[in-house]
């Protein structure tokens, strides 16, 4: 394309595959040169850049509860898929190879045969079979090795060099320290929100030790993913009166951006108001949650946080907004 | 693949070399698979749900794609990326389950609600937002002139604009993977933003 010779119709057909950067060098270079000079094509590009912008908007992000549902399913359909191939092993073909496969008018004496041979094959077969202290290559495994090379060594032995994907697996009890510590960083810093969100689960059950409370409201707080968020809004349901919860629950009420968060975080605060404790007025709510409920009104554009806000402050006598 | 617990260290460690997790897996390490899985199954469900636009069928292609991968990855040669590979498989899969929903004339523009407790909220988005720009949320009318003009392309259209547009995929890399020319792919997604102007024009 030559800068020159540039039509308004050309520029405005490249305009889309300008902002994907999908343009040759001399493409771009054309159309940048035709934009400077071309007030039409520079509105044309900005209408472009909206249409884009709307794109970007009707994104769908998966729930990070769809995402743990679907690897718990994969992982239970692998664990069929291994169960029946360890069943069509090489040990029942060769049974079946034996005997059911026999064409019907075999000669007794050779199922007789084949069955005294099964009982050979047992008997000496339970000796050579490596017992439960095998320690090679399997699927449960932890260590992957590959041999890299070979090479024959100066004292008359080998060199092997191998790769190693190399992984630690811990088990313990979620009361063990070491395993505490790695649920609470994982919680925390796991860049898969799924694996963030099985581990807040995990720790709910041990919301009443103090590390743990913290994490959850660190997540509260923090995690970029609103399923994540919800979830530690669970596991900090029972302590909803320790007053560094509640302290979050009303971050949550001012700042999340999510009005599910927010329409949960005003059910949490203000259990036990309604209407069959309404002649205790104000009592039945404490001031500083009183004060953030107001505060939200004065922010809150979600006409149905409002509503649930706005008939919470009713319930307790107070007024709408702050003043 | 487990994921207790006793898994947590591996899958919170520093990330391990594909190549070397690929061929372990080759060989029948289950972590490892299940490492791989895990680096590659959020922008496959991703991009199975905004093909489908319903959580059950996106969840169903999840499952085969994967399934798919388990049974033939000893069959890998690394001729292409493994990338490559497994959304060969997860479109081909999306384009099946779009052609066959097209031809029941069953597709929805509409998100399905589902169990769990994201789906909770965001059924609540779907359905009680009523314009608020600050918390960057989209109206429903724009969104579901948005659903209708992306229904009006054709599946392969649909694909590329997807995998270019949300995935961030290179048209080259789209060309790949869809078994075509760069340059087929590049006239793909010109018709599909085409239609999609077309479409939207009035709107933005």
């Amino acid at each position: 394309m030559n800068a020159k010779h540039v039509s308004c119709d050309m520029v405005r057909r490249q305009l889309s595959m300008l902002l994907y950067g999908e343009l040759t060098f001399d493409e771009e270079e054309a159309v940048e040169a035709h934009l400077e000079s071309c007030a039409g094509c520079r509105r044309a590009l900005e209408q472009e850049q909206n249409l884009h912008a709307a794109f970007d908007q009707a994104e769908i992000e998966p729930a990070a509860s769809a995402l743990w549902e679907s690897r718990q399913n994969l992982q239970a359909r692998i664990a069929a898929e291994q169960a029946a191939s360890r069943r069509a092993g090489w040990w029942d073909q060769f049974v079946d190879a034996l005997t059911l496969r026999l064409p019907s008018g075999s000669p007794a004496w050779m199922k007789t045969a084949g069955a005294l041979a099964l009982v050979t094959l047992g008997f000496f077969g339970a000796r050579l079979t490596p017992g439960t202290g095998f320690t090679g290559m399997s699927l449960a495994t932890p260590d992957a090795q590959r041999v890299r090379s070979v090479e024959p060594a100066a004292n008359g032995g080998v060199q092997i060099v191998l790769d190693e994907t190399r992984h630690r697996v811990v088990s313990g009890n979620l009361d063990d320290q070491n395993i505490r510590v790695l649920l609470l960083s994982a919680a925390k810093e796991a860049s898969d929100p799924g694996l963030r969100y099985e581990t807040v689960g995990i720790l709910n059950d041990r919301a009443q030790a103090d590390e743990v409370r913290d994490t959850l409201i660190y997540a509260l707080e923090h995690d970029e993913n609103a399923g994540v968020r919800l979830k530690a809004m669970d596991g900090l349901r029972p302590f909803v009166q320790h007053p560094e919860v509640r302290k979050a629950l009303a971050g949550v009420l001012l700042s999340d951006g999510n009005p599910g968060m927010r329409t949960q975080a005003i059910d949490l605060l203000t259990e036990g108001v309604d209407e069959s404790n309404a002649n205790r007025g104000p009592d039945m709510l404490d001031r500083d949650i009183i004060g953030t409920l107001q505060e939200l009104m004065s922010i809150e554009s979600n006409a149905y946080v409002r509503q649930r806000g706005e008939h919470v402050l009713q319930l307790v006598n107070a007024s709408r907004e702050t003043y | 693949m487990n994921h207790g617990a006793a898994s947590l260290a591996q899958r919170t460690g520093l990330p391990v070399d594909e190549k070397a997790l690929i061929q372990a897996a080759q060989e029948g390490d289950q972590d490892a698979f299940g490492q791989l899985v895990r680096a590659y199954d959020q922008s496959v469900l991703r991009l199975a749900m905004n093909l489908l636009r319903s959580q059950e069928d996106a969840q169903d292609v999840y499952q085969e794609a994967f399934l798919r991968v388990y049974r033939n990855l000893k069959n890998f040669r690394f001729d292409c990326s493994f990338h490559t590979w497994l959304y060969r498989i997860v479109t081909n899969l999306c384009l099946d389950q779009m052609r066959k929903k097209k031809v029941r004339k069953e597709e929805s523009t509409q998100v399905e609600a589902a169990d769990g407790p994201l789906d909770r909220m965001d059924t609540f988005q779907e359905s009680r937002v009523e314009g608020d720009p600050e918390r960057g949320l989209l109206s429903g009318e724009l969104r579901e002139r948005i659903q209708s003009a992306l229904s009006g392309l054709t599946a392969r259209e649909r694909m590329v604009f997807e995998l270019r547009h949300y995935q961030g995929l290179k048209l080259r890399n789209i060309g790949e993977i869809l078994g075509t020319s760069e340059e087929a792919a590049k006239n793909c997604l010109f018709r599909a933003t085409q239609k999609m102007r077309v479409a939207l024009g009035d709107f933005v």
